[in-house]
């Protein structure tokens, strides 16, 4: 009977229909089981990360970090907390951990922008320049949730900042050429670019984007400063009058941009290198130079500290300016036309010369000392 | 030429009708049957989805416990530190002591036992009984793991489903490792490791006949689980990357410690259980309890890692989160806690505590290495996915499985020499210092006498090569009459003797129809008289088990070539058999 029995079950094709029954049934518990564990394992993995964002905006980062691990107890693969905790370890100075943990993000979606970002900035801090290139480059053109491009921006701009750090000018002035060539019409954005170019020595692409800059906000008073600060570098110091006279009208305006500007007014009425300028006129001009480096050499104290002597090169040039004493006049240079640059030229020393000695200078003296250095520039 | 039909207006024809219905249902019910052999593939399917489903629920019910019991905090506040393991214990004892007697252990050893002593029948009480009481002690922070209750829980689903159907005993045997590997695959959602493991520590031997049945059980439950939870793994599986030749020193060395970590966990396990199995039983009631003191004293000391199973811990190690001092404390406590929680009688299983050891020790090397070599190590994440293995070839003394494992887990094939080089000196070295497996030894103390795997994995098996006599006395040539072949054989007392055909295995004639044939005057050859007996042959790469059977029945047996049966290469007869049986169990030492 038991054989008959089995036989009939064993062979009998309604008994896999019974066991899919069961397993339909048995499928049904287990779901609703797991529906109601997930809904308080996503509840509670929610509320931990609202915590570990609190603890956050509370500057508590160590709590912060606990608060977001415990989230992914609840949600493991949840990227916003697993991104959180990365943040938490490295504002809680856990660096190695954050590092970590960034590139575990890494691993799991190489094109994130911001895990790439941060994980720039690791290997920014480390020196790493070579790992810091491809992780800016991937946080650049990787992907970003929103606001993509000015993320992409804001990235290039942390590279830019990075190759200035490093002193690599050249590389910093690549990026920001490729920077200038897609920002949107935004004065904030091309000042930004401006300042950058500023800092990397190209003050004509810098001069460029600040113009760009109030030409969008014709009152945007830091292009405006920056112009003007850009035109005094180039030796433009009319331009340079120009725009500082702008942005002196501005309410922000503070009293740097009226000092430059005064010494920009000054360098514009001293410059003796002006195009079209009469022989008469340059050479009254190099004679005020001379006037005022003459009287800056004059009032520098005798020892610049008690016990120390002037340097050698101030008593060689107070021995020339007496010799030059004589000679300082019309007469002489209109007859001795060679003679002219000289005597600008000694001039120019003198500024440079006591500025670490003879303290604070004149406007006047920094007029003639810009010119100095801008005439020196020219020469080169 | 058409004839009208006329069978819809009479009853017979109707009659018919029914008949024929019945018989085509019976065909096609016919069509669709199945023997046994097949029904039990499908069967191993519907195992793989039960065990799968509830190791889903096994774990979703273990979940809320810790959330109930340690709260939603990822580090228990110090109180439920303190109490719920302590607490939960004590309920346990009672659970156990009272309704479900069989539930105490790991699972592992029930399984072993109901497979080889109860014909694989497991109480659906006990089945119960794991479920509740392993989810509420590993809830509540025993260090303990929910694989080998799994695959109780898998066993014992199989079990029931097998005694519902009144399945002949022979597969009730066999639908128990189904069940056990179905089980394991969902709780560690590894497939292959899982089918490993059961055919390396459950069945001991390599079966074509259940292994198809076994990895469609653990494919399927895999499945399942992977509906309801994810096919997320338990930890994130760091990246392994290139390996560096120099780095297999460091693996060599975290091999080394393995074994000796494996040696002082197993020890620990051997010195305490026995002990504690020997007090009175009012006593043992409370060792859960005391058990889930002393774990909650360690979490309270500022190590609540060592709670539970860990997998959340094990993800922070292979992400380099510890330093390795703390992963180095981590190795021992963790070897502490559960040896108190093992030892204490607590349901839960040795699985996860393993893994836990070998990567946190895996995590230290890792880290260590990386001090004094920068440059040259890679991922500690790779060092403590390698230390998992180790632990598991040392402590489990599971070798196959611990390679597997750590590819499974990490899909890269370039850790397979690492894990080699580790798990054989883990393995080598906890072999010498720990002569009998944990398993084994779990089960001495249980007063079971079950198969030790590793003997029986290891046990040489014996060809028919082996045992062969190759130079026959007498064979007699098929072309020659018996009175050719007489002088041969008249002085000798063999009552048989082989007679070499052409083109065809030898057969065989007795003494006496040879004796009677010469006095016959017979003059056919050999071959073509009615003396000549047609008898088996054996090839001489054949199990020499297999030979047994045919050398009980038949006085000697040809053992012949492959590619040429007419080539006989030696004899085989009973006494043959028993003496090399006999020789291969004087060559083997006593293990233990």
């Amino acid at each position: 009977m038991n054989v008959l029995r089995r036989d009939f079950v064993v062979r009998e094709p309604l008994l896999i229909g019974v066991l899919v029954l069961v397993a339909v049934v048995f499928s049904t518990i287990t779901h609703a089981y797991s529906q109601a564990y997930d809904r308080r394992r996503n509840q509670l993995g929610q509320q931990w990360f609202a915590n570990g964002n609190a603890e956050l905006q509370k500057s508590q980062p160590v709590a912060a970090v606990e608060d977001f691990r415990t989230a992914l107890l609840y949600d493991p693969q949840n990227w916003d907390y697993r991104l959180s905790l990365a943040e938490a370890l490295t504002q809680a100075g856990h660096t190695k951990q954050a590092l970590n943990y960034y590139q575990s993000l890494w691993q799991a979606n190489p094109k994130n922008g911001l895990v790439n970002l941060h994980l720039a900035r690791f290997a920014a801090q480390s020196g790493n320049v070579s790992e810091a290139e491809r992780y800016f480059n991937g946080a650049i053109f990787g992907d970003w949730p929103a606001g993509a491009a000015d993320r992409r921006r804001e990235s290039l701009f942390e590279l830019i900042h990075f190759y200035l750090q490093r002193k690599d000018a050249g590389q910093a002035e690549s990026q920001l050429i490729i920077l200038s060539g897609n920002l949107p019409e935004d004065p904030v954005l091309h000042t930004r670019v401006a300042d950058l170019y500023s800092q990397v020595g190209d003050y004509e692409r810098a001069l460029g984007q600040y113009r760009l800059a109030f030409h969008l906000d014709p009152k945007y008073f830091p292009a405006l400063y920056g112009a003007g600060k850009a035109a005094f570098q180039m030796g433009d110091y009319r331009s340079a009058e120009t725009y500082l006279s702008r942005a002196a009208r501005e309410d922000s305006a503070g009293p740097d941009v009226r000092t430059l500007l005064e010494v920009a007014q000054s360098a514009a009425a001293l410059n003796p290198f002006d195009h079209g300028l009469h022989e008469s006129e340059k050479i009254q001009r190099v004679l005020r130079a001379f006037h005022i480096a003459s009287a800056r050499l004059d009032a520098c104290p005798r020892a610049p500290a008690p016990g120390a002597s002037l340097p050698a090169s101030l008593l060689t040039l107070q021995a020339q300016l007496k010799q030059w004493k004589p000679n300082a006049n019309p007469r002489f240079l209109m007859s001795q036309p060679d003679r002219v640059d000289a005597l600008f030229e000694f001039s120019a020393a003198v500024e440079k010369q006591s500025q670490s000695f003879c303290g604070a200078p004149s406007t006047e003296d920094s007029a003639l000392l810009a010119l100095a250095n801008s005439h020196a520039l020219d020469e080169k | 030429m058409s004839t009208p039909d006329t069978t819809l207006n009479s009853p017979a024809p109707r009659h018919d009708s029914a008949a024929s219905v019945a018989t085509t249902l019976r065909r096609i019910t016919a069509q669709l049957s199945f023997d046994e052999d097949r029904f039990f593939l499908i069967l191993a399917v519907f195992i793989g989805i039960f065990a799968g489903l509830a190791v889903v629920c096994f774990r979703i019910t273990m979940e809320w416990a810790r959330l109930y019991l340690l709260g939603s905090t990822l580090t228990p506040s110090p109180l439920r530190a303190f109490l719920a393991p302590c607490l939960t214990g004590l309920f346990i004892s009672v659970l156990i002591f009272t309704i479900f007697r069989g539930a105490a252990g790991s699972g592992l050893n029930q399984t072993k036992a109901a497979l080889y002593v109860y014909d694989g029948y497991i109480p659906i009480r006990t089945v119960i009984g794991k479920f509740i009481t392993a989810s509420l002690a590993i809830g509540s922070g025993h260090s303990l793991g929910p694989e080998d209750p799994s695959l109780q829980i898998g066993a014992g689903l199989a079990s029931a489903v097998g005694t519902r159907l009144k399945l002949s005993r022979k597969k009730m045997r066999l639908l128990a490792p189904v069940g056990a590997a179905a089980g394991l695959a969902a709780a560690f959602n590894a497939p292959i490791s899982a089918v490993l493991f059961v055919i390396e520590e459950v069945i001991g031997h390599w079966s074509a006949g259940i292994l198809g049945a076994i990895v469609l059980a653990a494919v399927s439950s895999v499945v399942t689980m992977r509906l309801f939870l994810g096919a997320e793994p338990l930890f994130r599986i760091p990246s392994v990357g290139v390996i560096r030749w120099q780095e297999l020193v460091a693996y060599a060395v975290l091999g080394i410690l393995g074994g000796i970590a494996s040696v002082v966990f197993s020890k620990a396990i051997g010195w305490l259980r026995p002990k504690l199995k020997a007090t009175p039983q009012a006593l043992q009631f409370l060792y859960p309890g005391i058990a889930g003191l002393l774990i909650g004293l360690i979490a309270f000391a500022g190590f609540p890692q060592v709670m539970g199973a860990g997998y959340d811990f094990m993800d922070q190690a292979m992400h380099d989160q510890y330093t390795w001092e703390v992963l180095g404390i981590l190795v021992g406590l963790k070897i502490l806690a559960t040896t108190l929680s093992f030892a204490s009688g607590t349901p839960g299983g040795m699985f996860a505590p393993t893994l836990f050891i070998g990567a946190m020790l895996g995590g230290a090397v890792g880290t260590v290495e990386r001090l004094f070599f920068p440059n040259l190590t890679g991922s500690v994440g790779t060092y403590a996915l390698v230390g998992m293995g180790v632990l598991f070839a040392g402590f489990l003394r599971a070798p196959i499985t611990s390679v597997f494992m750590a590819l499974e887990v990490s899909g890269d094939y370039s850790i397979i020499l690492p894990v080699l080089v580790a798990n054989m000196f883990s393995y080598l070295i906890s072999r010498r210092l720990q002569a009998v497996p944990i398993l084994e030894l779990i089960t001495r103390h249980d007063g079971l006498s079950l198969p030790a795997m590793e003997e029986k994995r290891e046990e040489e098996t014996l060809n028919v090569e082996d045992a062969m006599r190759t130079r026959p006395a007498i064979v007699l040539d098929g072309t020659k009459s018996a009175a050719e072949a007489w002088p041969f054989v008249s002085h000798t007392a063999e009552p048989h003797f082989l007679v070499a055909l052409s083109n065809q295995p030898p057969g065989q004639i007795s003494f006496g129809e040879l004796q009677h044939l010469v006095e016959a005057g017979d003059t056919r050859p050999l071959q073509s008289t009615d003396a000549l007996t047609v008898i088996p042959y054996l090839h001489p790469d054949e199990d020499l088990e297999e030979a047994l059977p045919l050398a009980t029945r038949y006085p000697m047996i040809p053992v012949v070539n492959r590619a040429d049966l007419s080539q006989l290469l030696g004899v085989l007869n009973l006494e043959d058999v028993m003496e090399a049986y006999r020789k291969s169990h004087t060559d083997f030492p006593a293990p233990y």
